[in-house]
Parts: C-alpha cells; sequence; structure tokens
C-alpha cells in the first residue's frame, strides 16, 4: 500500500530522529562494552535497527484506527503465545521467555506491552465520563491482569511490573476516584505481601532488600549495584574515555551491554555523558507526551499517552536501578540497552505515537 | 482552537496526560541531580573504589639466602616451585568449591577444610597456600582451568632446597610457615600468610639476614581476578649469606660414623672454637618441611620417641661418665690434692664410707700414678681423689672447665647441665649432701649432666692449655647479628685464672697415653697424629641393678662417650663422640673419633 504524501510530510522527523541518535549512541555503548565477548552484539544491534525501522514503517503505513480494531486479535493470540511458552518451558530449559524467528529471537512478553497499549486505547476510546467506573476498573484489570499472570509466571517480573505502570496510566488517564485508588492501594498491598511471602523466589527478594542496604550481599545481588555505583562514580565528569572504563573493560560491571548499558557510559562519557542522554530522553518524552495535543481521538490520546508512559518508566526505572535507588528487575533503558525486543518494542511504541500524531485530521 | 469543535472534547485527559508529564519530568530532573552527586560530589570515592577493584598487590617472596659451609659448599640452596593459593573472597559456593578444589588437585577435601578454616580470620582476600611445591607440570591442569576456579591463584616463588638433605639438619634447622597467631600478633610487622619463618638452627639464629626483602607487585585484574595487565614492580632482593664453620665432609663423615645408632658427634676447632661438625641422630630431612606435613606426619615427627628433631648436642644432657675424671685429674692437681707422683692402688675394688666400690676392671690395675688412672680410667684412684676433694672442690673445679653452664654456642636451646654442690641439694632438695654421694660423682655419675658440646667445650680448655673458647657456627655475617646467647660474652671473656700450664701438660700426658699406649681411648689413634682423648660409659640405671642384671647373664648397655684432641702440640682438632646405649667408651665411641681424626688428618694434608 502506499503512504499519502501529506501523511509522510505529517511524520514528527524530529522524535523519529530522537529514537535513532539515542539507538546510535547505544550501538557504540554496547561495543565499548562487548567488544572483547565473542558475539559482534554491535552489530547484532544494527540489524536490530534496520529491523525496528522496516516494522517502523509498516507500522506507520497503517492507520492505528485499523490496529486498535484488530487489537482483540492480537490480544488473543499473544495470550496463546505466552501460555504456549510458559507450557513449552516446562520441557525444554531455558526458552521460558523466548521465541526463535530464525536467526531473531523475539520476548513475547515485550510484544504483550503493545498489545496492551492497543487493547486499552480500545477499551477506553468510548469511555467518556469523567472518572473511572467499578465496572470499567475490573475490565480493565481483568483484561490486563491475564497477559500479566502469564508474565508474573515466567517469571519476568520487570515485564511485569511495566504494565502495572500501563494499567496505573490508563487508569490516572481516564480519572481515577479518591475510594478507587484507596482500593487499589489496598488491593496492591495485599497483593505484594502475599506475593512476597508466597511468588518471591528468594533471590528477588533480596534485591529488595539489597536496595535498602546493598553492602549486606556485596557477592551476591548487593554485588551488582555497588559496582555500577562504583562504574558511574568513578566517571567524574568527563569520564574516563570511550572503552577505557575499568568497570566494565575489565567485567565489574554485570550486564554490561543490557540492564546497565548506561552505567557504561556514566564511567566512559562521565556525568556529561549521562547529562546528554538523560536530556535527549527528555526531549523525546516531551515530544512524545505532548502530542497528545495533536491526538484526534481518545483512543489515539490513550495511545500517545501509555506508550509514552511505557518508555517514560522504563527509562526512570532503570537509570534509578542502576544507580541503586530502585531494585535490580531487570528493565532495558529503551533504545540504549542491547536487545532486539526491547528496541522492537520502544521503536513500535514511538511508531504508535508518531502514527497517531501523523494522522491529527479527521477526514484522511 | 477551532478544530476542537468538530472533535470531540479531549481537554480533560489531555490535561492529566501533561500532567503526568510534568510529573516524569521532574522525576528526570531528580534523577539527573542524583547523578551529579554520585559522579560530581562523591567521584573521589567511587575512584579510589574502581582502583581497589582493579588492582591487586601481590608478593613477590624474596628467595631466602644461601647457606654455605666453610669450603662455601651450598647446604640451603634456593629452587623455584609453584604454590597453590585460594581467595576466600572469590569462592562462590563453599561445598562445591571445597569438593571442585580438592579433585582437582588431588588433595583430602577435609583437610583443605580445616586449612582454609585455620586462616578464617585473615582478610578474605589474603591467599591462602593450600598446595606447594608442585612443578610445573603439576599446576598445569589448574591454569588451563582457571575460568572455572577464579577462587585459585598459581604463583611459582623460589623454594628452599637443602641439596645434601639431611645433612647438617640439626646445624641448619627447618623452616615453617608463619602460623595464623603471628601473623595476628605483628598486623603492622611486614608478615604474609604461607611466608617461611626459621623455626631451629641457623634458619632461625640468622633468619633477619637470610630473609631477604620481599618485593612486590601491582597488577591489573579483571572481575575474575585474571591478570590484565601491571603498574608497578618492585623486585625482591635475596636474603644475604651464610657462610659456616662447618665442613661438609667433616660433617658427613661425623653423620656416617655414627652407623645409625642415636648420638652426637662434635668436632670443634679449639684455637677458634669453630664448630666443624655438629651431628645429632637421628635426624630429619628438613626438606620435608617446605612443603607442608599432612597432619599426620607431622604426629609421627613430634611422637618420635627418638625425638629426631632435638639437637642432642646441645640438649641432650647425659651422664658423662670416666670423662669427668679428667675435671677430677684438673681439680686434684691445680689444686694440690695429689701431684703427678701420687699414686693409688687399686686392687679391683675398694671399701669407701662403709660401702665396696668396684672399678670398672675386676682384677685391678695395680699401682698408678694419675697418668696412669686417666690412660686406663681406673675408678679406684679417682674414689680416692673425690674422697680427698669433696663436693663442692669438685664442684668448683667442673665450674671452671666450664660445666654447669652454656657453652655460649650461637643456637638457641642450649642446656646448661648440672653440677651438684652441697649448696646446690640443700636449695633443690633440702637435704644435706651425703659423703658417699661425692664418689659417684667423682666417676661423673650421680647427678652430674652434661651436654656434649659442654664436654668438646671442655676438651677445647684442655687442648688449648686453659684459653677457653665460645663454640661457634658462623663464620661469616654473624658479625652483623644473628645469634649468640645472652651469656655468651661473659663465657668467653671470663678471665678468671684457671689451672697452671703444667696440670694441663700432666692431664694431656694421661689423655695421650690412653690413646697411644694401649689406654682405653685406642679405638681413636691415628697414626702419626698424636691423639689425646679419654673415654667415659656412663650407667644409665642404678649400679646395683646393673649387678643384679649383670649376674642375671643380661647385657647391660651403656651410654658410650670419648672425647679427645689432636695432634698433642697445636692442636687444631677436639672431638667429642657420644653412643646413646652404645656400651663402653672405648670400644664404640673411641673408633667413631678415630675416623674423624682420620679424615681431618687426611684433608689437612691436600
Amino acid at each position: 500500500m502506499m503512504i499519502d504524501r501529506r501523511l509522510v510530510r505529517e511524520i514528527d522527523w524530529v522524535l523519529l530522529g530522537l529514537v535513532l541518535l539515542q539507538s546510535l549512541i547505544g550501538v557504540f555503548f554496547i561495543y565499548s562494552s562487548s567488544h572483547f565477548l565473542p558475539g559482534n552484539f554491535h552489530v547484532r544491534q544494527l540489524a536490530w535497527i534496520g529491523v525496528s525501522l522496516i516494522v517502523l514503517v509498516l507500522v506507520l503505513a497503517i492507520d492505528y484506527k485499523f490496529f486498535v480494531s484488530l487489537s482483540v486479535y492480537f490480544y488473543g493470540l499473544i495470550v496463546a503465545v505466552l501460555a504456549a511458552t510458559l507450557v513449552f518451558a516446562r520441557f525444554v530449559a531455558g526458552t521460558k521467555s523466548w521465541i526463535t524467528l530464525g536467526l531473531m529471537q523475539l520476548q513475547p512478553s515485550e510484544l504483550a506491552k503493545i498489545v496492551l497499549i492497543l487493547v486499552f486505547a480500545r477499551l477506553f476510546a468510548e469511555y467518556k465520563s469523567a472518572t473511572l467506573t467499578t465496572q470499567y476498573t475490573l475490565w480493565a484489570l481483568l483484561i490486563a491482569g491475564v497477559p500479566l499472570l502469564l508474565i508474573i509466571l515466567q517469571p519476568d517480573l520487570g515485564t511485569a511490573m511495566t504494565f502495572l505502570a500501563i494499567i496505573g496510566g490508563a487508569f490516572i488517564l481516564a480519572g481515577l476516584k479518591r475510594k478507587t485508588i484507596v482500593l487499589l492501594l489496598l488491593a496492591a498491598c495485599v497483593v505484594g505481601i502475599a506475593g512476597w511471602n508466597l511468588g518471591l523466589k528468594d533471590y528477588q527478594k533480596r534485591r529488595v532488600t539489597t536496595l535498602i542496604n546493598p553492602t549486606n550481599d556485596p557477592r551476591g545481588s548487593g554485588y551488582q549495584v555497588i559496582q555500577s555505583k562504583i562504574a558511574i562514580g568513578s566517571g567524574g565528569l568527563a569520564g574516563k574515555g570511550f572503552m577505557k572504563g575499568s568497570q566494565s573493560q575489565l567485567r565489574f560491571l554485570p550486564a554490561r551491554h543490557t540492564d546497565f548499558i548506561f552505567s557504561v557510559i556514566g564511567e566512559e562519557a562521565g556525568f556529561l555523558g549521562v547529562f546528554v542522554v538523560i536530556v535527549l530522553y527528555f526531549f523525546l518524552l516531551a515530544r512524545m507526551f505532548l502530542s497528545v495535543a495533536k491526538a484526534r481521538d481518545r483512543a489515539g490520546v490513550y495511545i500517545i499517552f501509555t506508550a509514552s508512559l511505557l518508555i517514560a518508566f522504563q527509562f526512570l526505572v532503570n537509570v534509578l536501578m542502576i544507580i541503586g535507588l530502585f531494585p535490580v528487575v531487570g528493565i532495558t533503558l529503551p533504545f540504549l540497552s542491547y536487545g532486539g525486543s526491547s528496541l522492537l518494542t520502544s521503536t513500535i511504541a514511538c511508531g504508535l505515537v508518531l502514527n497517531v500524531k501523523m494522522r491529527r485530521f479527521a477526514n484522511v | 482552537m477551532p478544530e476542537d469543535k468538530i472533535y470531540e472534547d479531549l481537554s480533560l485527559v489531555r490535561r492529566r496526560a501533561n500532567t503526568v508529564f510534568w510529573v516524569v519530568a521532574a522525576l528526570t530532573f531528580l534523577v539527573l541531580s542524583y547523578y551529579w552527586k554520585v559522579q560530581i560530589l562523591e567521584h573521589k570515592k567511587y575512584s579510589g573504589l574502581a582502583e581497589a577493584n582493579r588492582t591487586r598487590m601481590r608478593v613477590l617472596a624474596a628467595p631466602r639466602g644461601l647457606i654455605l659451609d666453610r669450603n662455601r659448599e651450598i647446604l640451603a640452596d634456593n629452587k623455584a616451585s609453584f604454590k597453590v593459593s585460594l581467595i576466600r573472597e572469590n569462592v562462590k559456593d563453599a561445598d562445591a568449591s571445597f569438593a571442585a578444589v580438592s579433585r582437582l588437585l588431588g588433595i583430602d577435601e577435609q583437610s583443605l577444610r580445616s586449612r582454609v578454616e585455620l586462616f578464617k580470620d585473615v582478610q578474605a582476600f589474603e591467599p591462602i597456600v593450600i598446595e606447594d611445591g608442585l612443578s610445573a607440570v603439576d599446576v598445569a591442569p589448574i591454569e588451563s582451568r582457571r575460568l572455572e576456579f577464579p577462587e585459585l591463584v598459581v604463583e611459582s616463588e623460589p623454594q628452599r632446597f637443602y641439596p645434601k638433605g639431611t645433612l647438617a639438619s640439626h646445624v641448619l634447622g627447618y623452616l615453617q610457615e608463619r602460623t595464623p597467631e603471628e601473623i595476628r600478633a605483628r598486623p603492622d610487622q611486614k608478615i604474609r600468610a604461607g611466608e617461611m619463618v626459621g623455626r631451629t638452627g641457623i634458619e632461625r639464629e640468622c633468619d633477619d639476614i637470610l630473609r631477604g626483602e620481599d618485593g612486590s607487585v601491582f597488577e591489573v585484574v579483571d572481575s575474575l581476578g585474571r591478570v590484565r595487565g601491571e603498574q608497578a614492580r618492585q623486585f625482591p632482593v635475596q636474603g644475604g649469606e651464610v657462610v659456616m664453620t662447618i665442613d661438609h665432609r667433616l660433617q658427613a663423615r661425623a653423620e656416617e660414623a655414627l652407623e645409625g645408632r642415636e648420638g652426637v658427634v662434635v668436632a670443634l676447632d679449639p684455637r677458634s672454637g669453630e664448630i666443624l661438625a655438629l651431628a645429632s641422630f637421628p635426624t630429619f630431612d628438613p626438606n620435608r618441611f617446605i612443603t607442608r606435613f599432612t597432619p599426620a606426619e607431622w604426629l609421627q615427627l613430634m611422637n618420635d620417641p627418638l625425638s629426631p628433631l632435638e639437637n642432642r648436642a646441645i640438649r641432650g644432657l647425659y651422664a658423662p661418665g670416666s670423662i669427668f675424671k679428667l675435671v677430677m685429674s684438673m681439680g686434684g692437681l691445680g689444686f694440690g690434692y695429689v701431684t703427678e707422683g701420687t699414686t693409688a692402688y687399686c686392687s679391683g675394688s675398694t671399701q669407701i664410707y662403709g660401702a665396696v666400690r668396684h672399678c670398672w676392671f675386676a682384677p685391678g690395675h695395680g699401682a698408678m700414678n694419675l697418668s696412669d688412672a686417666i690412660k686406663n680410667s681406673c675408678n679406684i684412684y679417682f674414689y680416692q681423689l673425690g674422697r680427698r676433694m669433696g663436693i663442692d672442690m669438685i664442684a668448683l673445679a667442673a665450674g671452671r672447665m666450664g660445666l654447669g653452664r652454656k657453652t655460649g654456642i650461637d643456637l638457641a636451646g642450649e642446656k646448661e647441665g648440672l653440677v651438684p654442690s652441697s649448696e646446690w641439694k640443700m636449695e633443690a632438695l633440702k637435704t644435706p649432701w651425703y659423703p658417699g654421694e661425692t664418689i659417684s660423682v667423682a666417676i661423673g655419675q650421680g647427678q652430674l649432666q652434661v651436654t656434649p658440646l659442654q664436654i668438646a667445650a671442655m676438651t677445647a680448655l684442655i687442648a688449648e692449655r686453659g684459653k677457653r673458647i665460645r663454640p661457634h657456627l658462623f663464620k661469616a655475617a654473624a658479625a652483623e647479628g644473628g645469634g649468640g646467647t645472652e651469656d655468651d660474652a661473659g663465657a668467653a671473656a671470663d678471665a678468671r685464672p684457671l689451672f697452671k700450664t703444667q696440670v694441663f701438660e700432666s692431664v694431656i700426658s694421661g689423655m695421650w697415653r690412653s690413646a697411644n699406649d694401649g689406654g682405653t681411648g685406642r679405638g681413636a689413634h691415628v697414626a702419626d697424629f698424636d691423639v689425646c682423648g679419654k673415654t667415659g660409659s656412663t650407667q644409665i640405671m642404678s649400679r646395683e641393678s646393673a649387678e643384679r642384671l649383670s649376674r642375671a647373664g643380661r647385657e647391660i648397655k651403656t651410654h658410650s662417650w670419648f672425647t679427645g684432641f689432636a695432634p698433642r702440640t697445636n692442636p687444631r682438632i677436639v672431638v667429642t663422640v657420644l653412643v646413646e646405649y652404645g656400651g663402653g667408651g672405648g670400644a664404640t665411641a673411641a673408633p667413631v673419633a678415630g675416623r674423624i681424626f682420620e679424615l681431618f688428618k687426611e684433608l689437612e694434608k691436600k
């Protein structure tokens, strides 16, 4: 299908440029932190950027309303895949959360975030009241709860938390009554306490307790945070130089090219590097969030808002986590961390924002 | 905006979305300021931590100094050896690690555990030596599996090596690892775990000289402890050489001549006090102490009834037996109780203080002067002399001859022995001295106790006609410290008038006849070398039970003594031999001494 010239003109090139810039910065530091490992992670990340851009074109080509109308089918599909991987994982160890597509591996739980954005857009499209009703709250919780439960069972705590953020965001947008907030908080407490005692694995509990005192367990889960903080702090103002960070080059940093890529930036590019990346993020998020003004319908507002929140939440949790202000939950830094699924999901989320924004005129 | 009119009213949700964005923006600002705090304000702290992370100081052990004999023959050397240490900090799972490491090194898991447990108080990053004395071939499998065992460190270091094995082991001493207590007791000192330190002998006395100075290297390591580079290196300085007075050939001959019997051979130069040979048997191999013992081996060595670690020459206490007749002769002549011409008649036995006392030669020696009495080692003569002198004059003579106090040899642990006197008995046993006891002391029995080295020093005193020497082992490097006991200066500088030269000549004439004129010491005779000596056989049990045993036809073994010097004029060597349970001194100890004299004469000719 062809894209209308007018539509192409309406694409937010600045937003797209910021996404590409962040992704390329990511490639540099992926190279710096993994060049001594077999696997050519930087080349693979470049390939993933290519794939993501192709998918982005497809996302832009189709009107978001069409995606929203199909969201029920996407939802059914992703729940089936999540359930299948969970069952499959019982037979083949280590394949729990991955689907292999030829050379590339995808995490269905990542794509589930996109599906949730679309399903919520559909759910709330016709919802015009100023505040959320109990009925709608339960519907939303039920719809999000099924994939969420499957993800928790994997277990993938980071993605589960991101889900909760999207749910919370949608509720805020729909308007929360004080009563609902109290009820939700109560429910969260009950689920939290029950989950802590029944659901969380010991290593996950330790991650939370080491947040309070990382030196408690310097060789275990506290180790990552301590090493990451050392990397960031020792970077100083200007950093130790590209590929010259002792913490990353000598492998003291864990998960350098994935979850802890920002520690590498902090160490090798210093506070200046941190400042540049965070400011770029600020512009990117501002560009995304403030696009709600350009959405022509309620579904569009919901898509832009939840997609922006998805990126914002992961960004904030990641940069807080690696400096020891949040438990280590395995949330990547969108666009910068190595990983195809994460990059693809983030790009699609941006694509949806662009999609809504470029189709702001009703008669197209 | 006009377009809002044709669309539904989204202002409420837009406002809410904007609010959330500003919350996100505020959080972003807070994040940035926290990074500022960590990266700019706390930069120094984290910089230090990163530096400590990536660098590790490793000690480069200094090779110990060589120990050489008087001919610069190497007695203690170094050789390259590999050791494997475990760093507790790098152990991930203790149980799995212990099991895997013990399998890899082929050591018992339990002993590995107890070894690591022993050092539980030292810092977790300190390597604990768990296996050493390995060759390059032994450590190859460990090196090739470094990734699996980040807790193991393989290091090459110089290791003490004694090329001549057990030779002079009691003189050289042995090394042992510093105990955790020592390391803990002196945290300020440069002592590291696994460091070897001299425990006995020269290794201990000269430890300060021999130890040298450890070097160090600052290595850049990665998170697995793999070395990625080097920052600074300070090379170790080998310890200083120590040259000993020992002659390895005489030492070897001395050890060989004992023929595996427990005993002592001491040879020294009477002019200077330089010890030429000091053999104590049973012996041990100091090489065995370098690679750690298994606990069983150590227990076995410690509990060996023959105590091979004990240096009998300075720590073995024996009754001097007839050797003491030299002291009696010196005292008798020197204090005027007898003259050279004074004779006594030996009929084989005599009655003194109401008890019958026998001579060792039942038929009796007949009429004898002092020289004859020394030559034949006649008991009767000395019984009579002892009765005349009394215990306190005997003690005075013994004291002048250097008995009852340390010789001042530069080895730790020397014993004093015991010369009884009436005063001593009153003090120690709270009973008066009985004259009958004097008779036993007169022939070197009773409470008398001497070390073989004291006898050697006493013999040197006779050989030098009254010049007192301090036996010592260090030929060079001794000046810088190393050894000696606090009272050695006193012993060496003792300027009390001893005895007249004529007294010495008379005693020496008896000693000469003993070895050259068919006397008891004839076993030590060496042609054209004028050996002068005296034998001794000490009873190890009471005389009554000895007689009972001999009536029963049982063989009574006595300690066998010989001490002597050669040649008669200008003596150059003193040899003292003690063979435990060796039987008669003339039959056993004298020939041993003879072999030493023989070799010495041979070596002198060359």
